[in-house]
């Protein structure tokens, strides 16, 4: 997207910090956390779901189209993310440029849009007497995208897009050595190869006729669902709501494409030069439980006890142990088709990679022993509780509680699902936790990825 | 205050005058005959525009409370701030400061790292800390029901850090360590070289808060004990709660857990204002090969307080602050040099920078600063028009509440204004200030800030490419600025 576009790689930061659940203490058993909501859906297919939040006179207005890097053609990597940036640049009634420049001068907060493997949304957080403004600009670029599309402007996105993609991963720190690790452990023809940002020659390959196709096709107003979350009266913007979006044409519901699962029979180990960071890199990944699946949940809490702050189990070891690593963290980035369990490691100043890697397996090894103690488990429930209270802060933006109910929403059909959400984690126990340890963090079934700078001594292929 | 009211009564003349037209007439029409989408909605009713409120009072030892309520949640904020930052490091020991904040959860009271961060961890919380340029901070976000519980670590941590010898070399080798992932940073390397530009190394604000290789090397035990020894005391101390909690409960909590702190100390000095020059050089922080430029473009800025703020203020938004500004506009959506492109005034204490960065891609390195130039330039030939003002204005003005949503935000607001000596109305005078600066005075401080031979240039990039298409430009000589080197492994 625009400002800050967040694609996969940026989320996987945002998912350490905001990810599932919660419990209740056991003195607060009865209050669960919920946030009240309605749903329906337009004559055309458009889901509504309204939230009113009157702690701020701010409305948050989130937009979510069911269309992601998943969806993508062979060929044409990063066309979904492509086709983000081509919201933000006009449609027949909005003058080109003028979205974002306009929302900025009614004073709004959190603008921007995301794409990720599974979905794409667009948001703004308005000022509440400029709700209809965001409904004006929301329902445009529903229904008359093309209307204002051009050659000129798919040109000029797409160097902006291949300018991100520099940013973010050519010329960025360890951005080429995620990409290969990500590569090897989805390989074509599947999806979820391109990494959102997708390549450069695919980038080019991009045509105005794939524009056209992939709004036709995608952006159906009955592949969408539209959030309004905040200082709202709900009748009134019920009826703003059918004035905007009611008389956009219906079309089918397009198909997600099937996909089979992939898997790993062997370890595969990568070893490449970094070409910008300083220091050795070490990656793991492993194919893990989509998201809200059983198992899922294990994995948030197994990634906690492996690596959220100074007592975890990869920290203790690495860091104040063996003074072998800089950084080192643990997250499940949970996925709609297949998710991923990551472990991350920035090695210090002249420490070997494959030492370090030695060091994760010692720890792996133990908790397939141990598994995760209930004093870990805890720990891990009360931060994550914490987490979503205090994620219930924002009515917008990324994450904030528009989000929430949009991703139950697009994920289990029903955006109340906060408190089963939450209440996941309540039923993991210690034994699954050794079982996910085993049969999920193979060793034999991942990619180890080295990425060394040459001023580290190069790094043998 | 006339502009918004001027504005209320159009919004209430256009919802007169615009019956609803009913679904089914929606419906039959086809879209093209949908002309109302031609036209912009008109805005309900203006809401009143809240800005974050503070309560302040001070303890008999001198130390600070300061209070922002916030009940939907139940939910704290709490932040033990302090008045030295990396700004009062010593001369030759930058980095001195972040280190010393660090080194506090290494270890405090009866606990040790791991057992600190446990205890936290059944608080759900993990604390974080940070040494900016005029002060520093450690805090934590928690359930109501654990503030109590937080607040009394937090005095450990303040009060009572260990500072035992094997803890501070650990923190030393991971500070070494990280500067080592640093260096190879292009943005590190361009914010590091910009800063030793504009106030040369000595000035507090010269060297980034990281420190160097070089600096951090230097430091010892003595120097963090020595610094924390000067920073935490009382008066210059302050506790800052936002979210569910009244002023009452926060004395009450700030006299259970510090009541019994003790000393005095005097401020951080203010830094003095650097020299404003014109541009002989322009640095560059070779990287070679890499595959985009990194393009500083900057200048010392303005201190808190100065009354200058609110109008910069706007013309930085026309400029670059904002993703419609001039600068953003013509970089990335007319050219497509680069993802995006911006400028950010950062008042200080003392006088804080002002500085304008973009990543280009390589091969565009001397058209894109030609651009940059361009716009800095068209503040005078092309001065920012009536629509340009109000459009930034109504913007910053609105988006105040849109900031403050989470009470991170107005905790973090609170320690600023604590910082920076700014009123407790703070928030109220930066709404009437930026309500009231004058298309005049928005020209007159976009002319005078941002003249195009005041301002110093790094770029970081490869060398021979950088020296292809920026040397012909006649913008000043290359100067070459090594990135740090490491000395020696830890």
């Amino acid at each position: 997207m625009p400002w800050i576009a967040r694609t996969a790689l940026s989320i996987l930061t945002l998912l350490a910090a905001a990810p599932a659940a919660a419990s209740q203490t056991q003195e607060s058993e009865e209050t669960v956390l919920s946030i009240p909501f309605e749903k329906y859906t337009l004559d055309n297919g458009l889901e509504v779901i309204l939230s009113v939040d009157r702690k701020l006179p701010v409305v948050a207005v989130n937009v979510w189209y069911h269309v992601g890097a998943f969806h993508e053609q062979p060929g044409r990597t990063g066309f979904a993310h492509l086709f983000e940036h081509m919201m933000f640049q006009g449609s027949k009634h909005i003058e080109d440029d003028a979205h974002i420049t306009l929302l900025q001068q009614i004073g709004a907060t959190d603008v921007n849009g995301t794409t990720n493997f599974d979905r794409t949304n667009y948001f703004e957080t308005v000022p509440a007497h400029h709700l209809e403004t965001a409904l004006w600009l929301e329902s445009d670029r529903m229904g008359f995208l093309l209307d204002a599309m051009s050659e000129e402007k798919l040109e000029n996105q797409r160097e902006v897009v291949k300018n991100e993609r520099r940013q973010r991963t050519d010329a960025a720190p360890y951005g080429l050595a995620r990409e290969a690790a990500w590569q090897a452990l989805f390989p074509l023809p599947h999806p979820y190869f391109g990494s959102v940002i997708g390549s450069m020659e695919d980038l080019d390959a991009a045509t105005m006729e794939d524009v056209h196709n992939f709004f036709e096709t995608w952006y159906a107003p009955s592949n969408a669902t539209l959030a309004i979350v905040g200082d709202i009266d709900v009748e009134k913007t019920k009826e703003l709501v059918e004035k905007y979006f009611g008389s956009l044409p219906s079309r089918a519901k397009p198909q997600a494409p099937v996909v089979e699962d992939v898997a790993l029979d062997r370890e595969v180990v990568i070893r490449m030069d970094e070409p910008v960071a300083t220091l050795p890199m070490v990656i793991m990944y492993w194919h893990s439980p989509r998201i809200f699946t059983e198992g899922d949940a294990t994995a948030d809490i197994v990634a906690n006890a492996l690596g959220t702050g100074k007592a975890s189990r990869l920290h203790q070891r690495l860091v104040y142990e063996k003074k072998l690593v800089q950084s080192v963290s643990a997250y499940q980035y949970s996925l709609g088709a297949q998710s991923v369990f990551g472990i991350q490691a920035v090695a210090r100043p002249g420490k070997s990679t494959d030492d370090i890697v030695a060091e994760i397996d010692a720890v792996l090894a133990e908790l397939r022993q141990t598994g995760v103690s209930p004093e870990e488990m805890q720990r891990a429930r009360n931060r994550f509780e914490t987490r979503r209270v205090l994620g219930l802060q924002r009515v917008g933006g990324f994450g904030g509680k528009a989000d929430m109910l949009q991703s139950y929403n697009h994920f289990l059909g029903d955006p109340g699902m906060l408190a089963w959400d939450l209440a996941r984690y309540e039923q993991v126990t210690t034994d699954e936790t050794r079982a996910f340890a085993r049969d999920v963090l193979a060793p034999d079934r991942r990619v180890v990825l080295h990425a060394v700078p040459p001023a580290q001594g190069g790094q043998g292929r | 205050m006339r502009r918004l009211l001027l504005f209320a009564a159009a919004a209430l003349l256009a919802a007169c005058a615009t019956p609803q037209k009913t679904r089914e007439s929606q419906v039959k029409e086809d879209h093209v005959s949908e002309a109302w989408r031609h036209q912009r909605p008109e805005p309900g009713e203006p809401v009143p525009l809240k800005v974050p409120t503070f309560w302040r009072t001070r303890l008999d030892n001198g130390l600070t409370v300061i209070v922002s309520e916030r009940h939907d949640l139940p939910i704290v904020s709490v932040d033990v701030a302090l008045r030295s930052g990396s700004g009062a490091d010593p001369v030759g020991k930058a980095g001195l400061a972040q280190l010393t904040y660090q080194l506090l959860l290494e270890g405090a009271g009866d606990r040790d790292a791991a057992a600190l961060d446990r205890a936290f961890a059944d608080l759900g919380t993990s604390p974080t800390l940070d040494a900016a340029a005029d002060g520093g901070y450690v805090g934590v976000e928690v359930l109501k029901e654990n503030l109590d519980a937080a607040m009394a670590l937090l005095a450990d941590v303040v009060l009572r850090p260990r500072f035992q010898p094997a803890s501070f070399q650990h923190r030393k080798e991971q500070a070494l360590s990280a500067l080592a992932y640093q260096v190879g940073n292009p943005t590190y390397l361009g914010f590091e070289a910009m800063a030793a530009t504009l106030y040369g190394e000595q000035h507090p604000y010269g060297s980034p808060g990281s420190g160097t290789p070089e600096s951090v090397t230097s430091l010892t035990l003595e120097d963090a004990r020595a610094f924390w020894t000067r920073a935490a005391v009382p008066d210059q101390a302050a506790i800052i709660f936002a979210g569910d909690i009244v002023p009452e409960q926060a004395v009450a909590l700030a006299e259970k857990h510090f009541g019994a702190w003790k000393g005095k100390g005097t401020s951080q000095p203010t830094p003095r204002a650097p020299t404003v020059a014109r541009r002989s050089q322009i640095v560059v922080v070779p990287k070679p090969g890499l595959q985009q430029t990194l393009i500083l473009v900057g200048r010392p800025g303005i201190e808190a307080g100065n009354a200058d703020e609110y109008a910069l203020d706007l013309a930085n938004a026309v400029f670059g602050g904002l993703f419609g500004s001039r600068l953003n506009m013509n970089l990335r959506e007319d050219k497509g040099y680069t993802y995006g492109a911006r400028s950010s005034l950062d008042p200080r204490r003392g006088v804080g920078p002002l500085i304008a960065y973009t990543q280009v891609r390589a091969d565009v390195t001397g058209p894109a600063l030609v651009e940059v130039f361009n716009e800095l330039e068209g503040l005078a030939s092309r001065p920012i028009s009536e629509e340009e003002l109000e459009g930034a204005r109504e913007g910053k003005i609105r988006s105040i509440p849109g900031w403050f949503e989470t009470v991170g935000a107005l905790a973090s607001a609170g320690a600023r204004l604590f910082w920076l000596d700014l009123p407790l109305d703070h928030y109220q005078r930066l709404l009437d200030g930026l309500q009231n600066a004058s298309l005049d005075q928005v020209r007159e401080k976009a002319r005078a800030y941002l003249a195009p031979e005041t301002m110093q240039i790094v770029l970081v990039g490869d060398p021979e490419i950088i020296r292809t298409q920026v040397e012909p430009l006649g913008l000043g000589d290359l100067v070459v600025r090594e990135p740090p080197t490491m000395v020696g492994t830890p």
